[in-house]
């Protein structure tokens, strides 16, 4: 739900740097949105591309996210994987069908602890 | 090959374009503000607390029996986030406690320059005096608050028993977020499906040590365990 914030954050740190470099437009972003950051991607997305529109410098801002694979540690072997999200339009995809529900690859314990991934990060802008 | 994005065609490229390497959160403003309310609300004298829960877990109540515990001898402020209406800021008030009130008009988290504007008036109530300890009741939601540090020292979230014990495992990167969970209205734990085993279970796989009380408002089980931990909060 506020991803919508978020999004208008973003472009008002964009324009800030456009200004700071006497940029006329900005051309493309990258952001990386951390896989327990909360943020869903499509929705910012959606937000972003809607208020580009309001502002002549960001218009054809084209956005590219980055979105790290989700990393875990069990609680009881200690050994760090990652374990891909469900896409949820491709629930026949048997490749990740073993760890779901979600558990450890080595001792099959559910005790799996997020690890960090809860960045949201303006990484890189394009401007002229 | 162009060294930006890779492609083989140069022509598109306008000679002055610019690669900034920024690097930055995105919450960076808010960052920004949350850390000078943080410092703000020491120059009041206080520590500050963020809660967070779903509507109606009991977030204003809790207040109420904590204010009733601890207004003889701590000074209390209470900031109240809620989307409509001054409600939970008047409940406050009834206590003999000054309460700001911060309607969001709709959204659904408060921010840390929305705290900004409240530590502002709390401190004009306090006439000069000082506070020992600010409550910011968060706007009644498991998602969004998460994300916003207001420039709270600890933030408490608060699950209900009639909520489920499945809520930890649901709303991850709130419970993860906390310094403290408070199980609340356990007296209601006769009549509700709920385990305490597996709220805690749940709780401490997103986050071991996190410190779990459970506690009723009503019969007032488990009051003295929060009240000793806001106690060990205060400055003096």
């Amino acid at each position: 739900m506020h991803e919508l914030s978020l999004a208008h954050s973003l472009i008002e740190q964009l324009l800030d740097l456009a200004k700071e470099h006497q940029a006329e437009r900005i051309t493309r972003v990258t952001v990386t949105l951390g896989p327990f950051s909360g943020i869903v991607r499509d929705s910012f997305e959606f937000g972003f591309d809607n208020l580009k529109q309001s502002q002549p410098a960001t218009r054809e801002a084209v956005l590219k996210l980055e979105t790290p694979d989700p990393v875990y540690i069990c609680l009881d072997c200690n050994k760090v994987s990652v374990i891909p999200f469900l896409v949820p339009n491709d629930p026949m995809d048997m490749k990740y069908h073993s760890l779901y529900p979600k558990k450890c690859p080595w001792c099959c314990s559910n005790r799996l602890s997020p690890k960090d991934g809860t960045e949201l990060i303006l990484n890189q802008v394009e401007m002229e | 090959m162009c060294d930006t994005c890779g492609c083989q065609l140069h022509e598109h490229h306008h000679h002055d374009a610019k690669v900034v390497e920024v690097n930055q959160s995105l919450l960076a403003a808010n960052q920004k503000q949350a850390n000078s309310n943080r410092h703000h609300i020491e120059e009041m004298g206080a520590v500050a607390i963020n809660m967070i829960s779903s509507p109606g877990s009991g977030k204003t109540t809790l207040l109420e029996r904590t204010i009733d515990a601890l207004k003889d001898t701590v000074k209390i402020g209470v900031i109240e986030g809620d989307i409509e209406t001054e409600r939970d800021a008047d409940r406050i008030r009834a206590k003999g406690v000054p309460a700001v009130q911060l309607t969001t008009g709709g959204a659904c988290h408060l921010d840390a320059p929305m705290v900004h504007g409240g530590l502002h008036v709390l401190e004009h109530f306090a006439k000069g005096s000082k506070y020992d300890l600010i409550f910011i009741e968060n706007v009644g939601n498991l998602v969004c608050p998460a994300t916003f540090d207001l420039g709270e020292h600890q933030r408490v979230v608060l699950l209900s028993v009639p909520e489920g014990s499945d809520k930890p495992a649901k709303y991850p990167a709130t419970f993860r977020s906390a310094d403290l969970v408070l199980i609340t209205k356990t007296d209601l734990l006769p009549y509700f499906d709920f385990s305490m085993d597996e709220a805690k279970k749940e709780t401490l796989t997103l986050k071991p040590e996190l410190p779990i009380f459970p506690l009723s408002a009503t019969t007032g089980d488990g009051f003295d365990q929060w009240i000793a931990y806001l106690r060990s909060l205060l400055h003096n």
